[in-house]
């Protein structure tokens, strides 16, 4: 895996995000939350400066950080490609998508692309069992994917993120 | 003109209009299925033909299979629901109705009846269809009927009168009592009876008191909760209201929704918000003494959350380990004040009860399990999608006449899985059991929150096993050992037999390990971890011997068992099979029978599944 540009975090941006909690201590989860949808994940600094606002010990907010598996401490890719891999969707084939972006982007589970473009996440179920095997990435799901399907995905992503970086 | 009730046109309700009506199943199901690029397509084709209509967005009415859906309400005239729509049929759908004052034959699945209005002629009713017909709706009932999003909808279908009732007529004792009356049990796998935890709550001292909506719905397979809270969000809330009044006055409650469901807690916070501004929720409610807020809280991805009091302590911002019992949470809950937690179907029940009575709830279902269950059938079924129906419907009707058999009519039915990873597998020979609270407990599953994965023979009953041991086994929050280490061994053991290097005395040692796990785990994921395994040992013995004696797996399912070969009678020498090996372990020449090297093969089934006739294996 690539080197990858930790987000600068400061100690007001975190006080700021604390502050829109009033019962705070029962917040850890939440503001922890907040952080990651303003940075992506949680940098370290970032857990640190939390514990100081909210007086928590670092080894506590350590332990609520690890706890949880949607709590990433390291960058993550644009777009985060989630797989069910849920019993229905294991069933019906979830592990050859999961296969097949491993050999197509070269990254395990948990990784990023060196261009930080995509990171695979397998997931328990996402509730659509229905539509199995299916994905979902940046909160849109797509239902009743094959190994091919995924490919196409895979390439409609690039596209849309050549097309963001073309200059207007 | 075009109205969206998404943003600025308030709805009385999509049932009641003079104009036509365009319903569009929007669930999460519905998104995944393409209802999105549909609704452009909708709004641009009613532009087009300068059409006054409203468009309404809905839940999952549980025909998941049938996604996308599309209903056209004309006015006089009964509903009509269209199955599978894509951009081509929608044209003819609008054809059919704004051109010819028909409905589009070819497309059109069932009508819904509507009071005041007229069938069509020549197509079936819902609830003549096999899917319909079994089910009786009550938590579900509103669910892809109304927008989730328009607070008025939920009024215009009895929306708020059992809080208007409960809160002007009845005393906190009287709705416990019409609960207690009403057989209801806890419907997210615990069967606890409700009536009593809400009485156990309402007698603990003190004046701070908590509600708690456990949406936190983990289970693989299941999606019960997530349907109602995107398809009818008010009802759980209606619900968690009067269960606040009904313990003595809580003022402040919690909904504990799983971070994976992003659309559900969307809705939620839109209907909370609503509610508040009809004074449903906040102070005074309704002019009495009740004053109520909610609160959402999401998950951040862990399973063991589920259970009680893990989720607990996850609201209270902590790692969510669950604590053991005693104190229960109706003594010592949230911030150590007593508190009732609720799954989101019993919550979405309690207004329907409270309305109708608790012995009319009572009526329905078995003995020992009043009322309706729903349950999210899923894997090698037909009608895959969202059913409810009365407790004890065996599970024979559920799979083959409700879920509408097979989908490969060929494969036939091996086992349906009941409850998840806590849950276990029904043979053939147990599709007679009622689905109730215990008989299916009798038959070695549990009825769980009501997942049920559909499994035909090309299953591997011991990859299952093993699926759901791995998936509890990476929630185990550690905290006690019998789950995390034994779940560990059990693990390690049932990846060795299928990977073909099972021994014998494994299946004693599995048997003899989940009774040790079962007894001595401290909350109910350990507890129930070893349940799928136990109960495909009971039923499927000789397919783990077959794993562990012949190396062979009879659903061709593990890998390392797989020999792929070609059946020389069968194949037509066509060929198809050599371009797709990305291995080159396929050899044919033309004329000739091809040829799989088993050294190089690495059993990605390309060419199993490029071969037409079969003849690879």
């Amino acid at each position: 895996m690539a080197d990858v540009k930790h987000a600068e975090v400061t100690y007001e941006d975190i006080e700021e995000i604390c502050e829109e909690f009033s019962n705070r201590e029962g917040a850890v989860v939440q503001i922890l939350q907040k952080v990651q949808e303003k940075y992506g994940y949680v940098p370290a600094d970032a857990l640190e400066f939390v514990g100081e606002v909210l007086e928590i010990p670092k080894s506590k907010m350590y332990g609520v950080l690890t706890f949880y598996s949607q709590f990433y401490q390291e960058p993550r890719g644009k777009f985060v490609l989630k797989v069910c891999v849920g019993t229905a969707c294991h069933v019906r084939g979830a592990g050859l998508l999961v296969d097949k972006i491993k050999e197509e982007l070269h990254i395990e589970p948990g990784e990023n692309t060196e261009d930080m473009l995509f990171t695979l996440e397998p997931v328990a179920c996402l509730g659509s069992c229905a539509l199995a095997p299916m994905a979902m990435v940046q909160g849109t799901a797509y239902g009743k994917l094959s190994a091919d399907k995924m490919v196409s995905l895979i390439r409609q992503f690039e596209e849309e993120a050549e097309k963001e970086e073309e200059p207007v | 003109m075009l109205t969206d009730t998404l943003e600025d046109t308030p709805v009385t309700s999509g049932m009641q209009t003079d104009l036509p009506v365009i319903h569009i199943g929007m669930a999460t199901c519905g998104l995944a299925s393409g209802a999105r690029g549909l609704l452009e397509l909708i709004k641009k084709e009613v532009e087009k033909r300068q059409l006054n209509v409203q468009i309404i967005p809905t839940g999952c009415i549980g025909m998941c299979h049938n996604e996308p859906l599309v209903d056209v309400t004309m006015p006089g005239k009964y509903r009509v629901s269209y199955k599978n729509v894509k951009p081509m049929t929608l044209t003819q759908i609008f054809e059919a109705h704004f051109g010819k004052k028909d409905f589009a034959k070819k497309y059109a699945v069932c009508q819904i009846p509507l009071p005041g209005s007229e069938p069509y002629e020549g197509l079936a009713l819902m609830s003549d269809l096999p899917f319909f017909k079994g089910q009786v709706k009550i938590v579900t009932r509103r669910c892809g009927m109304i927008d989730p999003l328009s607070i008025d909808d939920y009024m215009a279908m009895d929306g708020y009168k059992a809080l208007k009732k409960a809160l002007t007529s009845m005393t906190p004792e009287e709705v416990v009592e019409q609960v207690t009356k009403s057989g209801l049990r806890g419907r997210g796998g615990g069967g606890f009876p409700t009536g009593l935890k809400w009485s156990l709550t309402q007698k603990s001292p003190g004046p701070e008191k908590y509600v708690v909506c456990n949406a936190d719905e983990g289970d693989p397979g299941a999606f019960m909760d997530r349907s109602v809270l995107e398809g009818d969000p008010h009802a759980v809330i209606e619900g968690m209201i009067i269960a606040a009044y009904a313990v003595g006055g809580a003022k402040k409650g919690y909904i504990y929704c799983r971070a994976e469901y992003p659309l559900a807690i969307r809705h939620l916070r839109k209907a909370i918000e609503d509610a508040r501004s009809h004074n449903f929720l906040g102070e005074k409610i309704l002019g009495t003494d009740l004053s109520f807020d909610l609160e959402i809280k999401e998950g951040a991805g862990a399973y063991v959350c589920g259970e009680e009091t893990a989720l607990l302590a996850s609201i209270m911002g902590e790692r969510g380990m669950p604590w053991p019992k005693p104190p229960f949470p109706a003594q010592k809950g949230v911030w150590g004040k007593p508190s009732v937690i609720n799954n989101v179907e019993t919550l979405g029940n309690i207004g329907h009860i409270i309305l109708n009575g608790g012995d009319w709830y009572a009526s329905y279902g078995s003995e020992k399990t009043k009322g309706t269950k729903t349950f999210a059938l899923t894997g090698s079924i037909k009608n895959s999608g969202l059913i409810e129906v009365p407790a004890g419907t065996p599970l024979r009707e559920i799979i083959f006449s409700i879920g509408g058999g097979m989908v490969e009519k060929k494969i036939p039915f091996k086992a349906a899985q009941l409850g998840g990873p806590s849950g276990g597998c029904i043979p053939s020979d147990g599709l007679d059991t009622p689905v109730d609270f215990e008989n299916v407990v009798a038959a070695g599953a549990i009825m769980g929150s009501g997942g049920i994965v559909v499994m035909d023979e090309a299953a591997c009953i011991v990859d299952t096993a093993k699926f759901f041991l791995k998936f509890t086994q990476d929630e185990s929050c550690g905290e006690c050992t019998p789950c995390r280490v034994g779940s560990k061994i059990m693990l390690d053991i049932l990846t060795r037999i299928t990977e073909g290097k099972g021994q014998e005395g494994d299946l004693d040692e599995l048997v003899r390990l989940s009774m040790y796990v079962k007894s001595n785990s401290l909350c109910g994921l350990g507890g129930a971890a070893p349940n799928p395994v136990l109960s495909t040992i009971r039923y499927f013995r000789e397919e783990y011997e077959a794993h562990i004696r012949d190396k062979r797996c009879p659903g061709t399912v593990c890998n390392d068992l797989i020999k792929y070969v070609v059946i020389e009678e069968d194949c037509t020498t066509c060929g198809l099979c050599e371009p797709v090996c990305p291995s080159g372990s396929v050899t044919w020449e033309k004329g000739e029978v091809a040829h799989i090297d088993l050294t190089t093969c690495i059993r990605c089934k390309a060419c199993v599944d490029a071969c037409k006739f079969r003849a690879i294996i």
